[in-house]
């Protein structure tokens, strides 16, 4: 079974920036993770210095998504005697018992990190975590509210409580947890692109044409992201064809205007399948 | 009526519950158009099956989109959507959901002997020893879960080799879903590469 680096023809300092790039993008890759990770471990420990922690982290948390329980152990030792009393070291071996489905001993390992130190935001997302885990999602939807009216900030935690309202259908408070995202971070073309996806799921002329416009922000934003395009075209194809209703009068307007963006984005479509960006 | 699978169909649902193991997924089964109209099949046969998302499944516009640009292509193919198929996030829950439910009701309301398939997450290995299928067929606006046996497949001992194969070699990183597709349009979600590697395999 040869190694990474003759595979690849790779050398450790490029395997070690892999590592930090998916660690900095927040990349789900274990797999890869536990693969490199693992030979710069065994081979190349003495040549990183002080990252060789982080990325005992790192593998650590990837192993234990790959089932790697000996790997998973292995790095969390290495912690541990390097950090004994460490609140960040405990919450690995909360994970690692999750992962084994050991819940009641891994909430009593957080509970007890929240015991010394009530602000550890950690050990309370992974509470919520259990909870999910577990199936329990209206009590992981309560916890995680609870747990942002202390931590308004936290962006993190308000995109997974848009991801637990969307799977219980619930789109209109799904939709509030984007707005609050969008809020804090106006230039980010998936907050717009998400929220314009739920506002259309919702349904109805007045979620469509916000859902129209969010998808045009969206491209706004970032013209290559197609989920935004194609978005925009079923928006404008769900509004362009609306009755006059005397409740609301300006409706064949819009769906007028509506009909001729539709060629816009007919066209649009033609010029990237040209390009040949489609298969 | 019963639904069949062939090697094909169960190999790149397999491969893509594998690809994104901490997420749920889902997916379409396609099937060859029958000629005679009047005369009813006796089974229908799966011949291929199109991955769609990971992740958010409950989300309609590029569901919506998904269906319309694979249903352009079953006709020029001469295929129609013959089934649904999901797997669950967690791994104990194999029970349908009202997303698996509302779009396989959608696929049966084109193909009335469309079926519903639920991954069993709970027997998914590397070794496929055990088909990890449960069948969903539409009676009565009910749908009733029938049940599991080798008689679905076309060939259950083919399907079996070829999907363990290929979970070992990993081809499951190049599996390309309709979420892939919408991330770089150049990335095609028919995966010729793997229906390739697949044929290679028989």
């Amino acid at each position: 079974m040869s190694s990474i680096s003759e595979l690849y023809d790779v050398s450790w300092e490029e395997m070690r920036d892999k590592l930090r790039k998916w660690r900095e993008e927040n990349y789900r890759n274990s797999e890869q993770i536990v693969d490199v990770g693992e030979e710069l471990i065994n081979e190349h420990a003495s040549k990183l210095g002080d990252d060789i922690w982080i990325i005992y982290e790192q593998v650590m948390i990837a192993a234990l998504d790959c089932s790697r329980d000996d790997l998973a152990w292995s790095c969390l030792q290495e912690l541990k005697r390097q950090f004994p009393d460490s609140h960040r070291v405990k919450r690995l071996a909360g994970m690692r018992l999750e992962a084994l489905e050991r819940y009641e001993d891994a909430n009593k390992l957080y509970d007890s990190i929240l015991q010394d130190d009530p602000t550890n935001t950690a050990a309370r997302k992974r509470k919520i975590s259990i909870l999910r885990a577990q199936g329990k999602s209206s009590e992981a939807i309560r916890e995680l509210n609870e747990y942002l009216e202390q931590f308004v900030g936290d962006q993190e935690a308000w995109h997974e409580l848009s991801e637990l309202y969307i799977n219980e259908h619930d789109y209109a408070k799904a939709a509030f947890c984007l707005e609050e995202l969008m809020m804090t971070n106006p230039h980010n073309h998936l907050y717009c692109e998400q929220y314009a996806e739920v506002k259309y799921t919702q349904g109805g002329l007045e979620n469509l044409e916000l859902a129209r416009k969010y998808f045009a922000q969206a491209l706004k934003l970032n013209n290559r992201n197609m989920r935004a395009l194609f978005g925009l075209y079923m928006g404008l194809f769900a509004t362009s064809h609306q009755p006059y209703t005397p409740q609301n009068p300006e409706a064949q307007g819009f769906a007028a205007r509506n009909r001729d963006e539709v060629d816009c984005v007919q066209l649009k479509f033609q010029h990237i399948h040209g390009e040949g960006l489609s298969c | 009526m019963s639904l069949k699978l062939t090697t094909q169909a169960y190999c790149k649902m397999l491969l893509h519950a594998a690809k994104y193991p901490h997420c749920a997924v889902n997916g379409l089964l396609v099937a060859e158009k029958h000629k005679k109209k009047d005369s009813p099949r006796d089974s229908v046969l799966c011949v291929d099956c199109v991955p769609l998302f990971h992740g958010a499944l409950a989300l309609a516009p590029m569901l919506e989109v998904a269906l319309t640009l694979i249903d352009a292509w079953c006709k020029e193919n001469k295929y129609v959507i013959a089934g649904y198929y999901q797997a669950n996030e967690r791994i104990k829950e194999a029970r349908p959901n009202q997303v698996a439910e509302k779009v396989a009701a959608r696929i049966s309301e084109n193909f009335s002997e469309a079926a519903m398939i639920m991954l069993d997450n709970s027997r998914f290995t590397m070794d496929c020893f055990v088909p990890v299928l449960f069948i969903y067929d539409h009676h009565d606006n009910k749908w009733k879960c029938r049940e599991p046996s080798t008689d679905c497949f076309e060939d259950w001992i083919e399907a079996q080799k070829i999907t363990a194969a290929l979970l070992e070699s990993k081809s499951y990183e190049s599996l390309v879903d309709f979420d892939n597709h919408l991330d770089d349009l150049r990335n095609d979600w028919t995966n010729p590469e793997i229906n390739k590697s697949v044929l290679h395999l028989c």
